[in-house]
Order: structure tokens, then C-alpha cells, then sequence
């Protein structure tokens, strides 16, 4: 009996690889016959028709929903202004013409509810069966540190979406994601001195923490530069994601005796535990800082970002300074009928950037087009000029520090901050290998 | 129908899993899906044998799954440990010996408290991986970078990639999967898993431990879920910390419950439906969040009509046709066979007696009492039974005669007095082990295994003999269990259900199933046989057969007859016990309780003359 | 690390907490002990609640209106579950009941998150009970202190048709012996409906009251049904009592816990669960009857 079944599975196996080689044989892409042009990842198969397919995978369900929405806006009014040769993508990528290198865009969409499992999967799928040139997702720290890992060894580029831990070019970085938004480093950087400016020094602050690569390095961030000016931790209340009631943590914030809480949590995590705050007269007790703007956190949470600060990628207000925000405001607006927050905008600016490198590169062969971001190239973006560096692909970017505005002196509905800084990117970026950056190899 | 031909389904599976690279394809499967579907598969196997065999619906499954995989995954990715297949394995036992663990609590309830546990199970591992074991498992990020298998022939090294070359691994470990639950679910505990999930009493009562079963198939679901995890990371060359949520396990209950329950492929099918209209409903029809709202509508509509899921369906729709050609065919062959008359089975002999030189009372109750509250149901009963001893008991409607059964046989325990089963103090122990020293009874209401055949019913009770109260026989094959066939056909040709001997328990007439009630009782070879109105709610035909057939059981067995047919009951019966609320009223012979006074007073209200049956 | 006024904080916030998981557990545990069903999709009543409440809030103005809307509106939920699909499964096995409600909560849920997104909605406590109010040993949000009370009544009124009215009689005898219910010759269905439309009227009044303090989600119903089976295996299956002080025991010890480490709160509580079963199998005030 057992010999019979040994020789079933061995016979079989043999069949199996057999099985294989003919359809490895038969599925494999005509190869071109340049010698350099070696098939990597979804390369060139991907790109062997007229189009190049874009996998996005984004929480459309779930505690980062409402900012997983908002981010892919960003990518579609991006693929459609790509497709069209508007004259925002030109700005940035001024060899575009029409597509990238002449490819139109296609794209497909998953929920990743945020969790990394499903933005896997969703990912590999497209990859396998889309042949996905590039994938794009995030809203979550983890998500986006699951797809690095699934980028580099598929040999697909990964540009990432919102992400603000500082692992994601940091400990798990890889040479084959790249990052545009600001993180928890930069943050900390540009909204510390505000604080401690507006606070003063030796200040005690209580945290609240999500659980996860996101919320444990903004926080530590966060520590760390206060530190510096002698300000310390009095508790750091880490809570799960998607917790449905803060009111524990709340209270052991409100009986610490901080001075400043200061709210890491995030989507709608971010929302509910502002509300309790105020609910249970924490807010009253100590000013709140939120150190990793959240789309749409003011309108959400009712008035009480009202003098809050807060460090975002972007605000839709610095059109004033910068003609290509109002270009990108109106065109948005135009679109789907209200301001953008920063989840469009750095999704649009990521993949205007990619557009660009790629048409530097001349190829989507991936390591020419990480080369091309590899280059640091002084780039355009909506927030000025900006460049990727080599060491550890993250985007060089202003920081721009907010201020909720109090009612009276809000001039339209989606007037909720006042810009009280824009902080260069150079002075806010930790050494490339402070946090154990290892790219990794390009094939 | 297929269990004519060996391997039959083996065989299926095989080509199935060689054809599908090449077919599967062109339906729009890309490999990865199709590798996601094996894995959800693998998982599903084990859970099938918890759930569609032993009955017992688990919530749970994702702790087992998220072990399995964190073990294998932690191996791979932080000790530099680099054999792909040993971690898997490991992973797998790691599962299994939590699934042990957890089982010893879960197990303790039955029904929807142990649906409950397990939810509980589920959530708190959950939380256990993202807060104390966070370190290990990455907590919210899992933990990226599961290598791919690669195994090392001396002449050349296969490396499994990924796509359809993963596939090749994953197939594999998915067909052995197959082969391990089929030996199993055809194996003496598998036969007994359907009995636990058709009738958990009785399958108690002739002599299994149940507990220990339902612990084994929870254990290997647990061991299904390990290795199916650790496949996951491999699959994904990320162990992702959702494995753990208990939307993992509310899936693959769908996944199974949409497949059809009890087929082992069941789950296969359910998987390939869910990702299949997840990917179709997304993105082909652009519904977006709602896919998941459409799901649930099949799910609850699947439930709700189609019991079996698809699997089950298509069974009942093959069934359907090919079994009324079937039936008849039979009702022919019937006809025929009703004609001769059968030479009388031989007797068939009881268990052997494990004191021998023992010749007391087979069985001696003294002081039995039973209160429920205030109420006495039986009250200081002393009661004895010889060797050989053919005895009726009777008494009123509320005289307390099945309470008294059910503490002879130990279903439930008295507040005080003491039994002796051949010298043998057995007060206190359980049903099972009494059924095992030799002591059973037939129910006055039937309990069978409404959902088996006839043979199979006899066969878990003469499996219990056999085997004894539990045995790990898990790869023994049925037929291989010795003087079981003889035994259970026997047993069929004493009752007289040979011809019916493999029609579904649910299209037998009644007085058939009170026969085969009496039959699974004997198919234990019980020494001291109860019998607990037999004769009830059968016809003057009937009757008279049935006594015939308890004549012929009595050779060389004792029995203690309860019925309120007197005139069967007299004829049978060498003694008669009267009971009367509670106690026993008088013992004798069945010519001195007829003439009795203090009886007829107890079943007449004191009309003197003899007692009309 | 311990400090005092925290840990008064907790344990009252422990009791708030306790006692909004009685009130859902109670309508879990009676559903279960007269019909036999165990609801799964019980979590989704009480987010359903909160949805209806909000829904007539934003027509009304008014919390009151919404809380009786909302109620009400469940209430009708639960007797047309009952009525369409509950009733065809009394007779068919405990696992086919378990699936049923389980699809049917998660088809509430999606359906809800269809309706309104996932957007978190906002229903704003009544505006007497807004604020905060100084306990002297702590601050804590008036309308939280509120919903303490107004649980606490509901708790009563439940009490009152469980234990002063005849259907409450022949609730508990069912809890205690389904089948001497069934031998009374009352029409046991319409008793099952009605009874059926109470337990989810439990929860959806608990959604719905509970709605100001967390913001509505989807979601919201799934950690709140598992912690109520917690509840009711503590506190044992289909005993009322049992669910309240199943319901306050659960709440302070995922308060308490959450002093030191609020990740390890549920941890505790099903630490707490897993004894209970092991030193009292049937929960702390539950009986053998219903398995």
C-alpha cells in the first residue's frame, strides 16, 4: 500500500515537472532579441502591446476607507492626465507626451482593507495575470512594507502610497519601491521646533499610538526629537488598529499629567480617538498635536483640529505660492468637486514622477528606471522642487506644518488650516543609513 | 457508487491536478489563484473532517492556520533554519499540539458553546500574536521574505518558484492531503466521526469515547491548518498577520458551507467559487466594496436551499438520476428473493467474560435512589439478576422503570446505592465503559444514525467491540478490521435486515428501525442485554416477530426486558420485577405476578380478577 | 505605575462598559435560551440600531425620536428574520443556524457599508446630556455617564417582561425545558417571534445609544459580538443574571487590565473565559439545560 502511494507521488512529480517545463514553454513572451533587454519581473511582457497596466491596491473598506478613496482620485486623475498629455503632467515629466513612452495607461483596483494579506494577493494577481508594469498602494505602513518585500522579488516597482513609517525606506527598504510622501522623521523634524516653539521646552507628552511599523516609528520619532529639547513621555498608549473605543487609553492619557497629547493614530482611528478625547475633557487638559496629518480629519472630527497643529504632505492653500498646486486644485476640483488633501497629491506626484523617470530611462526596463530615480535629479513637484535619493529612494520634500483654523475666520467650508510653515527637506532627512536602509540588488 | 472501484477518487484527483495547468488557464485562473485555491483547499480538508464528518462547526480554524504558518515562517525567515518542507512540518505539529490544547477546553461543551469558544479561540490568538508575540510574528507586519522550496535529489536540485512551478509543491502537497483524509474518513474513526456527528449519545452508549474522537478530528484539523499556513507563506514569501483574524476562519466556513460540507472537496470548490467572484465581481462588473454583499447573499442562499452546497448538490442531482434506474432494479430483485425461506441464523455469542470463574448475579443493584430536586424517581431499589436470566420488568406509566435503566447502564449516575455488573463495582463510570465491560441497552426511543445506512449503523456498534473505546487506527481501513464483516452481518441476518441492509436509516418503515435500534445493542455482543420497550409502537405482526428474534438473542445472553405488552412480556420472561413510583413492588414468576394482588391493585385500582394485557 | 485616581477611572469606566455589554448579551442570551438559535448576526443588530437611529436623526433632530426609531426599526428587523428565514431553521442542526446568521450578518454589514460607505457617521448625544461632568475623582463625558442610566433602565424593563408578565414565564420555562414549553399548548412561534424581536431590539437600543459615544461604522457590531459571547460563556448561556454580571465582569477586567497594557486587555478576557470554563463549565450562573 505505502509503496504503492510513494510511487504514485514520485511518478506524479515527474509528470508534474513535465507539465511545467511544456507550459513554461508555451507562456513565456516571444523574447526580443536584444541581448540587454533580459525579461525581468512583468518586463518587457507587460509592455509588448500598446499599453502598460498599473496595479493599485487601496483600503476601500475599513478603518483608512475614506483616505484609501481619496488616495486613488490622485492616481486615477493622474493616469488620465498621463493618457491625455495634460499640461500639469507635462509640467512635471516634460518628456510626456501622450501615456508613458507612448503606452497608455491601464489600471486595475483591489480593496486592501488595509491589510497587507490582501494587498498581496491582489498584487500578485495582478502581476501574474495583468503583467502590472508598476504597483502602487499603501495607506498603510504595513501594507506598504509587505509590498516592498513583493516587489523586489517579483522585479516590479513598487511607488508607494501613503506610507509614514520610516521602515518603508528605512529597515525595509528595498531597491525596487521608491517613496514620495513625508514620514515620520521628516515630520518630527518640521513640526518639533514648532512645537517647542509654541509650547515651550521641558514639557511632558502623553502618545497615542497605533500598533503597527507606522505608529511605532512616528512615535519614536517623535520622542526622539522632543527629547532634545527636554521634553518627555509621561505614556504612550498603543491601541490596535481599527480599535472601537479609546475610552481606556483616554483615561490613563487624561491621568498622566501631560502637558500635550500628541495623536499618531491615523484614518479613522484618528477621528474617533480625537472625539473621545474631547469627550472626556482631555483636550480640554492639554493641547493636542497630530504629527501625521489625516485627510479629512477636520471636517470628520467636527471643529476640533480648531489651533491644532499638524505636519502634512500637503494643503491645498499654498496655491498661492505654488502655480502648480492651483493647477492641480482646479483640475481635481473640476473632477470630483471638492479641494484635494494630500493622499491625491502624493498619489498624483508619484506617478508623475514615475512617468518622468520612466521617459528618462527610455525603457520600463525596471533597474534602467530605478537608475533614473537612482540619479537624484532635481525634479518639479506641487510643492516646489524635489529629488529621490540614491541611498535609500526616498523623495526630498518640504514639510508643511499646519494650523487649524477656528471657525470665524474660515473663508469657505474646506478652509480648515492655516499654513504656518513650509520646512525645506534637506535639514528634516536622517543620514540615508540611520535606519539600516539595505537596497538590495536590481534582478 | 464510487466506493466500487479502489482509488477511484485518487485517481480523479491526479488527473484533475495534471490537467489543471493546462486548462485552467484559458478559464482566466492565473497560477497564483489557482495556488490560493490549493492552499484554501489543504485547509479545508481538515476542517471538512471536523466539520462535514464529526459535526463539530469550528470558528476557530484561523489560530491553527496563523500557528502552522508563524511557526514555519519564524523557522524561515529569523534562525536561518532552510529546509522549506521540514518547516512546514514542524509548523504543522506546532498546530497540531495547540489544537490539542485548545481542544481539552473547547471540547469541554458541545453544540453552539463550543461554536462560542472557538470565536473566542480565534480572537484571542489574534491578540496574542500582536501583543506578546509581536516579536516573533512581526505583529502587524508579519513577516516578509518565506524562501521557496527547494529540494536537493543528489543529481540535480528542484527549485519550486513560483506560478505554475509552485503549483507543481503545492499539487503535491495538496494530493497527499487528499489521500491522508480519505484513509482517513474511510477508517475505523472515521466511521465513528460520522457517528459522533449523526447521533453523539449513542454513539456514547455503545461504547465509544467521543470525547477522545472529537479531540482526535479537531487535532487534525489543526494539523490541516498548520501545514495550509505555512503553504500561505510560502505562497506568498510573506506570512501576513491577518492569517490569525477570524475573517480567515468566517471565510473558510463559507468557503466550505458554499462547497458542500462532508465531500473533503467540498472546501476546494468553495474556494475556487469565493476567489473566483471576488476577482469577477471586482473587476469585471466594477462593483467594487460590494462584492463581498453578493457573496453573502449566495452563502445565506446556499444554506438555506442547497444543504449539501455544490458538491453536495451535484452528488444529489447524479444520485437522483442514476439511483431511480437503480431502485429499480432492486425492487425486482427483491421479489424474488422474498421467496425462500432462510434456515434461522445461528445465535450469536456474547463477550467473552473476563472473569470467568465469576457465578454470582450478573447484576446486583442495592439501595438505588434517584432524586431529581425533590422529586424520587427511583427510591432504595434492590434489584438482582442471575446468570442466563430472562427478566421482565413492568410497572405503571411514571414507575420510574427507565430512570432505572438508564442508572444500570450508567447514563446517569444515583444519588446513592451501588450497582455490581459481574462482581464488579460499576457505580459511577460511564456509559461507555459499562457498554465496554458488556452491559448495553436498546432505547425506548430510537436513536440511531438517522444519517447512515443500515450496515453502517451496525457497524459502529460492533466497531466499539471490536476496537474497544478508542483506538488512533487512523489509516486502517475497515475492511481490515477483523471479524468485523462477520459480525455485522450477523448481527443483520438476527434482525432481519440483511436485504436492507445498505438503505439509508431515514427510508426504513418503524418497526425496521426499532429492530436495527435492538440490533445496535447487540452488534456490541453485550452480556447483559436491556431492552427498553421493545415492542413499543409496533404491530400485532410485528410483535410477534420480534419476540420470535428476542428468543433467538436470549440464548447465552441475559436480558432485562421492560415493556407494557404483558402477554409478549410473560411469554418471554422467566421472572418479572413490578415497579411502582419509584419502587419495587414485588419479583416473581410471571404465573404469580398475573395472580398478585398488590399488582392488579397497582395497574387495576383494586378491581380483583386477573390483568388484561 | 498604579495610581489611584486612574484606577477609580477605570473601574468606572469598567462599569460603563459592563453595562452596555449586559444589555446586548441579555438580548443574545435570551434569543438563545427560548428558541435554541444562537443569532450571529446579533453584532450586526446592535450596528443596525445604531444606523436606523442615525438615519432618523438626521430626518428628525431629535435623539429621542432617533433611539425609538432605531429600536423599533430593529425590532421589525429581527421579527421578519425571524418570521423569512429564523423559523425554517428551528428544526434543521445547531450548525445550519450558526452559518444562516452568520451570512446574514455579513450581507447587514456589507449592505450597510453599500448604503453609507465606510465613512464613520456622527450622531451627536442629546444635547442635555453634552459635556463633562466632574465626578471629583475624574472627569467623564456627561452623555457616557448618561447611557449608564439609561442601560440601566432598559436592563430594568427587560427585567420586568422576563420576570412580571406571562410571555417572560414562558421564556424562562423554555430556557429551563424547551420541550415542557412545547407540551403547554401556547403557540410556541409567535412566542419565538416576539421573542426574537426583543433580543435584537436589545442590541439595536444599544447601537443606537451607544452611537454618540464610538461613531458608526460598519464595522462595528463584529469586536462587540465576540466580547458578548464572552459575556454569556461567563455568565452562562441563557441565564439573564448571567449576562449582567457576565456583562460587569467582562467590562472591568478589560478596564483594568487596560491600566497597564491595553493591548493584553482581551487577552485577560478570555484568560478570564477559559477559567470559567474549566472550574465552571455551565458559566457562573448558568444550568445544565440548554447544551
Amino acid at each position: 500500500m505505502t509503496d504503492d502511494l510513494i510511487r504514485r507521488g514520485l511518478s506524479r512529480r515527474g509528470l508534474l515537472q513535465t507539465t511545467a517545463g511544456l507550459i513554461g514553454g508555451t507562456m513565456l513572451p516571444a523574447i526580443p532579441a536584444f541581448a540587454e533587454d533580459q525579461p525581468i519581473g512583468s518586463y518587457p511582457a507587460g509592455v509588448s502591446g500598446s499599453t502598460a497596466f498599473i496595479g493599485i491596491s487601496v483600503p476601500r473598506t475599513g478603518t483608512y476607507a475614506v483616505q484609501g478613496e481619496d488616495e486613488l482620485k490622485g492616481y486615477q486623475l493622474a493616469i488620465e492626465h498621463i493618457n491625455s498629455g495634460h499640461e500639469l503632467i507635462k509640467k512635471i515629466s516634460p518628456k510626456t507626451s501622450k501615456g508613458v513612452l507612448g503606452k497608455e495607461l491601464k489600471f486595475g483596483v483591489a480593496d486592501s482593507a488595509a491589510k497587507p494579506n490582501e494587498a498581496v494577493q491582489a498584487q500578485q494577481r495582478f502581476i501574474s495575470e495583468n503583467k502590472a508594469i508598476m504597483i502602487t498602494g499603501g495607506t498603510s505602513s504595513a501594507v506598504a512594507v509587505a509590498l516592498n518585500k513583493l516587489a523586489q522579488r517579483e522585479h516590479v516597482l513598487f511607488v508607494c502610497g501613503i506610507s509614514g513609517s520610516n521602515d518603508t525606506t528605512g529597515k525595509d527598504c528595498v531597491r525596487y519601491g521608491v517613496r514620495q510622501n513625508f514620514f515620520g522623521q521628516t515630520a518630527a523634524a518640521a513640526i518639533g521646533p514648532v512645537m517647542v516653539r509654541e509650547f515651550g521646552k521641558n514639557k511632558k507628552a502623553a502618545y497615542l499610538t497605533p500598533d503597527y511599523t507606522y505608529g511605532h516609528t512616528v512615535t519614536k520619532s517623535m520622542q526622539d526629537f522632543l527629547a532634545t529639547a527636554g521634553w518627555t513621555t509621561t505614556t504612550n498608549q498603543v491601541a490596535p488598529l481599527g480599535a472601537p473605543d479609546y475610552s481606556s487609553y483616554l483615561l490613563n492619557v487624561a491621568n498622566s499629567g501631560a502637558d500635550v497629547l500628541i495623536n499618531v493614530n491615523w484614518g479613522h482611528d484618528a477621528v474617533l480617538s480625537t472625539q473621545q478625547a474631547k469627550q472626556f475633557g482631555v483636550l480640554d487638559k492639554m493641547k493636542l498635536v497630530v504629527p501625521y496629518q489625516v485627510p479629512f480629519i477636520a471636517r470628520e472630527t467636527g471643529g476640533l483640529m480648531q489651533g491644532v497643529y499638524a505636519a502634512t504632505d500637503y494643503w491645498w492653500t499654498i496655491e498661492d505660492k505654488f502655480p502648480l498646486a492651483k493647477m492641480f486644485n482646479e483640475a481635481f476640483e473640476k473632477k470630483y468637486g471638492y479641494k484635494p488633501e494630500w493622499g491625491a497629491e502624493n498619489a498624483y506626484v508619484s506617478f508623475a514622477h514615475w512617468a518622468h523617470m520612466c521617459e528618462q530611462a527610455g525603457s520600463f526596463n525596471p533597474p534602467d528606471v530605478i537608475k533614473a530615480y537612482e540619479k537624484g535629479e532635481t525634479i518639479p513637484s506641487l510643492v516646489g522642487d524635489v529629488h529621490y535619493r540614491p541611498e535609500d529612494h526616498q523623495c526630498v520634500r518640504p514639510v508643511i506644518i499646519v494650523k487649524g483654523k477656528q471657525q470665524k475666520d474660515m473663508k469657505n467650508k474646506e478652509d480648515w488650516y492655516d499654513v504656518v510653515e513650509i520646512v525645506p527637506g534637506e535639514g528634516l532627512m536622517q543620514k540615508p543609513d540611520a535606519f539600516g536602509c539595505h537596497l538590495g540588488d536590481y534582478t | 457508487m464510487l466506493k466500487q472501484r479502489p482509488f477511484l477518487i485518487e485517481t480523479l484527483t491526479a488527473i484533475g491536478l495534471i490537467v489543471a495547468p493546462f486548462v485552467l488557464p484559458h478559464l482566466g485562473f492565473a497560477p497564483n489563484t489557482v495556488n490560493r485555491i490549493l492552499v484554501w483547499g489543504l485547509f479545508g480538508l481538515g476542517f471538512d473532517i471536523l466539520f462535514g464528518f464529526t459535526g463539530l462547526l469550528s470558528f476557530g480554524q484561523s489560530a491553527f492556520y496563523g500557528t502552522g504558518g508563524f511557526v514555519a515562517a519564524y523557522l524561515l525567515t529569523r534562525t536561518g533554519f532552510s529546509n522549506v518542507l521540514g518547516a512546514l512540518v514542524i509548523g504543522m505539529i506546532a498546530a497540531a499540539a495547540t489544537g490539542y490544547l485548545i481542544g481539552l477546553i473547547a471540547l469541554r461543551r458541545t453544540g453552539i458553546y463550543f461554536a462560542m469558544i472557538t470565536v473566542a479561540i480565534a480572537e484571542v490568538f489574534f491578540f496574542v500574536e500582536f501583543n506578546p508575540l509581536s516579536d516573533f510574528t512581526g505583529g502587524e507586519n508579519g513577516l516578509p521574505g518565506v524562501p521557496t522550496p527547494s529540494f536537493n535529489l543528489g543529481f540535480t536540485t528542484i527549485h519550486f518558484t513560483n506560478g505554475w512551478s509552485l503549483y507543481q509543491f503545492i499539487a503535491l502537497c495538496y494530493f497527499v492531503g487528499v489521500i491522508i483524509a480519505l484513509r482517513i474518513v474511510r477508517s475505523p474513526v472515521g466511521a465513528i466521526f460520522s457517528a459522533i456527528r449523526d447521533n453523539p449519545l449513542r454513539a456514547t452508549a455503545v461504547g465509544h469515547n467521543i470525547h477522545g474522537y472529537k479531540l482526535t478530528a479537531f487535532v487534525i484539523a489543526a494539523a490541516y491548518a498548520g501545514f495550509a499556513g505555512g503553504l500561505l507563506g510560502v505562497l506568498q514569501a510573506f506570512m501576513p498577520p491577518d492569517a490569525f483574524t477570524f475573517d480567515t476562519s468566517g471565510q473558510l466556513v463559507m468557503q466550505t458551507a458554499i462547497g458542500g460540507r462532508g465531500t473533503l472537496f467540498g472546501p476546494l470548490v468553495g474556494a475556487t467559487v469565493w476567489l473566483f467572484l471576488q476577482d469577477f465581481l471586482q473587476s469585471a462588473l466594477g462593483l467594487g466594496a460590494a462584492w463581498k454583499l453578493v457573496l453573502g447573499v449566495v452563502f445565506v442562499l446556499l444554506v438555506c436551499f442547497l444543504r449539501g452546497g455544490i458538491v453536495g448538490g451535484l452528488v444529489d442531482l447524479y444520485s437522483l438520476m442514476s439511483g431511480k434506474r437503480a431502485r429499480k432494479a432492486a425492487e425486482t430483485e427483491e421479489a424474488e428473493v422474498e421467496a425462500p425461506q432462510q434456515a434461522p441464523p445461528a445465535p450469536m455469542r456474547a463477550k467473552e467474560v473476563e472473569h470467568p470463574a465469576y457465578s454470582g448475579p450478573i447484576l446486583k443493584a442495592t439501595g438505588l435512589t434517584k432524586r431529581y430536586g425533590g422529586l424520587v424517581a427511583n427510591s432504595d431499589i434492590d434489584f438482582s439478576v442471575n446468570q442466563g436470566e430472562l427478566r421482565g420488568i413492568i410497572g405503571p406509566n411514571g414507575a420510574g422503570k427507565s430512570t432505572f435503566f438508564k442508572m444500570l447502564t450508567c447514563e446517569i449516575a444515583p444519588t446513592s446505592g451501588q450497582i455490581v455488573f459481574e462482581g464488579r463495582d460499576i457505580t459511577g463510570l460511564k456509559v461507555t465503559e459499562v457498554c465496554q465491560l458488556g452491559l448495553t441497552k436498546s432505547y425506548q426511543v430510537n436513536q440511531l444514525f438517522t444519517g447512515l445506512t443500515v450496515r453502517q449503523n451496525l457497524t459502529i456498534a460492533a466497531l466499539a467491540e471490536l476496537r474497544g473505546k478508542f483506538r488512533l487506527d487512523l489509516f486502517r481501513k475497515l475492511s481490515d478490521v477483523k471479524g468485523l464483516t462477520e459480525q455485522v452481518e450477523h448481527t443483520l441476518a438476527l434482525v432481519n435486515l440483511s436485504r436492507r441492509a445498505d438503505t439509508p436509516v431515514s427510508e426504513l418503515a418503524y418497526g425496521e428501525k426499532r429492530r436495527l435500534e435492538i440490533g445496535l445493542a447487540l452488534a456490541t455482543s453485550p452480556r447483559l442485554l436491556l431492552l427498553d420497550e421493545p415492542l413499543a409502537g409496533m404491530s400485532p405482526r410485528e410483535r410477534v416477530e420480534t419476540v420470535k428474534l428476542l428468543k433467538s438473542i436470549a440464548r447465552g445472553r441475559t436480558m432485562i426486558i421492560i415493556d407494557h405488552d404483558m402477554d409478549s412480556l410473560f411469554e418471554l420472561v422467566e421472572r418479572v420485577t413490578v415497579l411502582q413510583e419509584g419502587r419495587v413492588l414485588v419479583s416473581g414468576t410471571p404465573e404469580e405476578i398475573k395472580t398478585n394482588a398488590a399488582v392488579q391493585e397497582a395497574y387495576l385500582g383494586g378491581v380483583h380478577g386477573e390483568i388484561a394485557a | 505605575m498604579i495610581s489611584w485616581p486612574n484606577l477609580v477611572s477605570q473601574l468606572f469606566n469598567g462599569l460603563a462598559l459592563g453595562a452596555l455589554l449586559a444589555l446586548i448579551s441579555s438580548g443574545l442570551t435570551i434569543i438563545y435560551g427560548t428558541l435554541g438559535v444562537l443569532n450571529l448576526a446579533h453584532g450586526a443588530m446592535f450596528m443596525i440600531g445604531g444606523y436606523a437611529g442615525f438615519v432618523a436623526y438626521q430626518y428628525t433632530e431629535s435623539f429621542i425620536l432617533a433611539v425609538i426609531a432605531g429600536s423599533l426599526f430593529v425590532m421589525l428587523l429581527g421579527v421578519v428574520m425571524e418570521r423569512v428565514i429564523i423559523r425554517h431553521f428551528y428544526h434543521r442542526p445547531h450548525e445550519d443556524q450558526l452559518l444562516v446568521t452568520f451570512g446574514l450578518g455579513i450581507c447587514f454589514v456589507e449592505l450597510v457599508r453599500l448604503i453609507f460607505s465606510s465613512q464613520s457617521q456622527l450622531v451627536p448625544p442629546p444635547a442635555l446630556f453634552q459635556g463633562i461632568t466632574n465626578l471629583g475623582f475624574m472627569f467623564y463625558p456627561t452623555y457616557r455617564l448618561a447611557v449608564v442610566g439609561i442601560v440601566a433602565v432598559a436592563l430594568g424593563a427587560l427585567f420586568i417582561i422576563l420576570y412580571r408578565t406571562r410571555l417572560g414565564m414562558i421564556v424562562r420555562a423554555g430556557i429551563e425545558d424547551s420541550v415542557m414549553v412545547d407540551s403547554l399548548g401556547i403557540n410556541v412561534y409567535r412566542v419565538f417571534m416576539v421573542v426574537f424581536g426583543i433580543g435584537a431590539m436589545a442590541a439595536g437600543f444599544a447601537g443606537i445609544v451607544n452611537a454618540p459615544v464610538v461613531s458608526l461604522t460598519p464595522g462595528i457590531g463584529d469586536d462587540i459580538l465576540v466580547q458578548t459571547f464572552v459575556v454569556v460563556v461567563i455568565g452562562g448561556v441563557g441565564s439573564f443574571p448571567g449576562a449582567i454580571l457576565g456583562g460587569l465582569i467582562a467590562g472591568e477586567i478589560i478596564s483594568v487590565t487596560s491600566m497597564f497594557n491595553p493591548g493584553y486587555a482581551y487577552v485577560m478576557l478570555f484568560a478570564a473565559m477559559t477559567l470559567v470554563l474549566v472550574v465552571r463549565p455551565h458559566g457562573l450562573l448558568g444550568t445544565k439545560g440548554r447544551e
